[in-house]
């Protein structure tokens, strides 16, 4: 799981919705905990109704069977109600189905939701501080890009790794 | 000739999924072949049934065909759809945009070669870095006993050397 939060957590920085000009890093701030909400929300809302249909007794064996199609099918029409990008909507189906495999309780699920989203959300207020910070440094031009974000990644991951294995 | 910076970034964004599946060497060139032959697989069908697929339905259509297959694999082989965002990110970013240009391509037109190429390059190119990458990790993880690489930290730092190389390249004068 925590593999999951620092790859998610780089492409919904890098690939996400529209991102804020850095240079209003409140701004930034606002967007990446609206996103964070609905990615929670929508996350515990498929897991919620995932729990239902294998509540009932005829459709469990169908919903055990499709359950990527019913998941897929469902994040897809969520994400596309909220005018969501095609990432969201990836990023939700995979980590609800992930989350699922575990086959554990409703609740564990949901508190499983809840440190993902709270993860990936962490993640990418440190990767919008860090780069932040970086526009008033003098960065060599060969380091501008994909490096330095790989780098910034590297580091953040680093340093939560720490924090999230009292979690996972 | 430089190889263009939209290239390597297309195979690192599909790379990152790939990094949650708990593999070794063997295994994630198993799924990074697959994943490919997918792509290769889906731009090809995608092409020849375009007719078929006007506009605004083929992104809906590709979504749908992304969790179809996503399914399917899971119930053959057990390998968690993760994927699905590696062959999204390798399909270039044209295929979801509505307003890109629906004008018919002939098939003897010049376009079509370099089309192809891009694709197959972009295949072989991810296919290549993923190898890359899980070798580093099996012998820096498990050979050298490297703690780091058993967390994404180690991974994303040889990246981030990788794409420095590729940003730092010489230009080559064509002969």
């Amino acid at each position: 799981m925590y593999f999951l939060i620092i790859a998610f957590g780089f492409l919904l920085a890098v690939r996400g919705a529209k991102p804020a000009p850095l240079q209003d890093p409140k701004e930034g701030l606002r967007r990446v905990w609206r996103e964070a909400v609905d990615f929670f929300l929508t996350t515990a809302l498929l897991v919620a109704l995932w729990i239902v249909w294998t509540s009932v007794g005829k459709a469990q064996a169908l919903a055990r069977e499709y359950a990527f199609l019913g998941i897929g099918a469902a994040s897809y029409l969520l994400a596309r109600y909220q005018k969501k990008t095609d990432l969201f909507f990836l990023c939700v189906a995979v980590t609800v189905f992930a989350v699922l495999l575990r086959q554990e309780g409703f609740l564990t699920s949901l508190s499983w939701v809840w440190a993902i989203s709270l993860g990936i959300a962490f993640f990418q207020v440190c990767f919008l501080g860090l780069r932040y910070q970086l526009l008033l440094s003098r960065v060599p031009s060969s380091m501008k890009g994909w490096p330095l974000l790989c780098l910034l990644a590297g580091f953040i991951s680093m340093a939560l790794w720490g924090i999230t294995r009292l979690v996972f | 000739m430089k190889l263009p910076e939209r290239f390597f970034s297309r195979v690192l964004l599909a790379y990152l999924p790939l990094m949650v599946y708990p593999y070794g060497f063997f295994r994630s060139c198993v799924a990074a072949a697959w994943i490919v032959l997918f792509f290769w697989g889906s731009v090809l069908f995608f092409w020849l049934t375009r007719r078929f697929f006007f506009r605004p339905v083929l992104k809906h259509a590709f979504f749908l065909w992304l969790i179809v297959w996503g399914q399917a694999v899971w119930a053959v082989t057990k390998l968690p759809p993760f994927w699905i965002l590696s062959v999204f990110f390798l399909t270039p970013s044209p295929f979801f945009d509505d307003r890109a240009s629906t004008d018919p391509v002939r098939i003897f037109s010049k376009k079509i070669p370099r089309y192809a190429f891009e694709r197959i390059a972009a295949g072989i190119g991810f296919a290549g870095f993923t190898a890359l990458l899980a070798l580093v990790k099996d012998v820096a993880a498990k050979d050298l006993g490297l703690g780091i690489f058993e967390q994404p930290a180690g991974t994303l730092l040889v990246i981030a050397a990788i794409a420095f190389l590729w940003k730092n390249q010489p230009y080559q004068k064509r002969g």
